[in-house]
């Protein structure tokens, strides 16, 4: 009698949730813009008030040339990915993702990959909005666990990296690898097709002289037209049929 | 060089570096918590919440090491509170030393080098700061237009339909740029490509075949694990 009455209580609260513990997709968007848009300014404001402080504060002002000229040959470098890189993930991001994404930083080698894995393991599809919120725990999962093990690491500092024995640090540079080849293989399975492309395509275009932000959005940009043209022409083709 | 890293690892750079990090893990945590009441909306289970967490994290492992592994190299001549400010937001290590290399060479110095003062420090911070910021500028004001832009698109049937393709073939085309570059550095990064894209696919197929959740989850940890093992032998 007992137990049927709490599974009764159980099965109610299940069926009729609060407004405030579910959201609309719609007020999730809402929500996702609102703390998105306030965290993002909060650590702008943050990180220009360090620098002026370091000059005017404590008066150690190297002069706005020497500052322009650093800035400007670092521009040269970045500045193109600063737009291109939120627009090109967007649709893999979605809202969420995007914001925090582009505050921890991190993208190609861990946010992308989380993402994926996420959505990989929930069986959601990228663009949906299953996808994009799977995406989304799953990339707030991984900043937190790089915070964790970045702030111990970087106050224990030059302590830990001198104590990496030497043969083992030859590895490092296989980490990256290991990730793509991993990530590529587990879109590959859904849609070998695409794979096939982007790798023949990914191939050709680093075997070129290309700067690195436009080798990225050129693979990008020559991938997705050919799969839009593949799958139009395999609609074309079931239609005849 | 003494005095210069005085200011770098000052109070002020604690503490600034301390509210940015703080501002992250925040933002982190509210965005998992609105992920998870709008999940119940789209049909999501607890359970499946619960594995996209757990995925996650254990797909950020690998990668934070070797970010961290990175970023430790920068600690010599930036000092512990700017690392962690640079890294802990947008921005990677080697991108980072770009630009504080720059802001070395326009003060006239080089990083730990001779004449690296107070002013030079500054001058990094003034680059880095200004430089990491035009990603954070770009997302705050223009992620709504990005995402309206979606919304129209995703409209109609057909428009979803496109929407899905592209955005498959984006995130299978980034990834195929990013194997690529690091397929033609030699040999050692072919064989670990090769064994853990191998590794993912078994792992996927034994999962879908017995039904074993747990191994989908560290089929990205257990990739990446193998395939170094493997490249080990190779470098």
């Amino acid at each position: 009698m007992n137990a049927e009455q709490v599974s009764n209580i159980d099965t109610e609260n299940t069926k009729q949730p609060t407004n405030t513990s579910t959201l609309t997709m719609d007020a999730y968007h809402i929500k996702a813009h609102f703390w998105g848009r306030l965290t993002i300014w909060a650590v702008i404001a943050l990180t220009l008030f360090l620098p002026l402080y370091l000059s005017f504060g404590l008066g150690y002002h190297p002069g706005w040339t020497v500052i322009l000229n650093a800035l400007a040959a670092y521009a040269g470098v970045i500045a193109v990915v600063w737009v291109l890189e939120p627009v090109m993930y967007f649709p893999i991001l979605g809202v969420s993702g995007t914001y925090i994404s582009f505050l921890t930083g991190n993208i190609g080698n861990m946010c992308l990959p989380s993402a994926a894995a996420a959505q990989h393991a929930v069986g959601a599809e990228p663009g949906t909005k299953k996808g994009e919120l799977t995406a989304t725990l799953g990339i707030g999962a991984a900043s937190l666990v790089n915070k964790v093990i970045l702030i111990p690491i970087i106050l224990a500092g030059s302590f830990v990296i001198s104590n990496i024995p030497e043969h083992l640090e030859g590895i490092f540079p296989l980490i990256l690898p290991a990730i793509f080849g991993a990530v590529l293989a587990q879109f590959a399975i859904k849609k070998p097709i695409y794979g096939v492309i982007a790798l023949i395509i990914g191939l050709t275009i680093n075997l070129t002289a290309l700067p690195i932000y436009l080798k990225s959005l050129s693979c990008i940009v020559l991938t997705v037209f050919i799969c839009l043209q593949l799958e139009k022409y395999k609609e074309k083709k079931q239609t005849q049929q | 060089m003494q005095q210069s890293m005085e200011i770098a690892n000052s109070s002020v750079m604690w503490v600034i570096a301390s509210l940015v990090i703080g501002i992250v893990i925040f933002q982190s945590v509210k965005f998992i918590q609105l992920a998870s009441k709008a999940s119940i909306d789209v049909g999501m289970s607890k359970k499946e919440v619960r594995s996209a967490l757990k995925t996650g994290a254990i797909a950020a492992i690998g990668p934070s090491i070797a970010i961290v592994i990175v970023a430790i190299s920068l600690i010599a001549f930036l000092g512990n509170p700017l690392t962690l400010l640079r890294i802990g937001v947008i921005g990677s290590a080697p991108i980072e030393s770009v630009g504080a290399s720059f802001a070395a060479e326009a003060s006239g110095a080089s990083l730990g080098g001779e004449g690296y003062n107070e002013m030079v420090i500054t001058a990094i911070v003034w680059t880095l700061c200004l430089g990491g910021m035009g990603w954070l500028l770009f997302t705050a004001l223009f992620t709504k237009s990005l995402d309206n832009m979606e919304k129209k698109i995703n409209k109609g049937k057909k428009g979803k339909q496109i929407m899905g393709v592209v955005a498959t073939a984006a995130i299978v085309a980034a990834f195929g740029n990013l194997v690529s570059a690091e397929l033609i550095r030699g040999l050692a990064p072919v064989v670990v490509a090769v064994v853990a894209a191998t590794t993912m696919i078994t792992a996927t197929k034994l999962s879908e075949r017995f039904q074993v959740s747990w191994l989908r989850e560290w089929s990205l940890g257990l990739s990446i694990l193998i395939s170094l093992c493997f490249g080990y032998f190779f470098i």
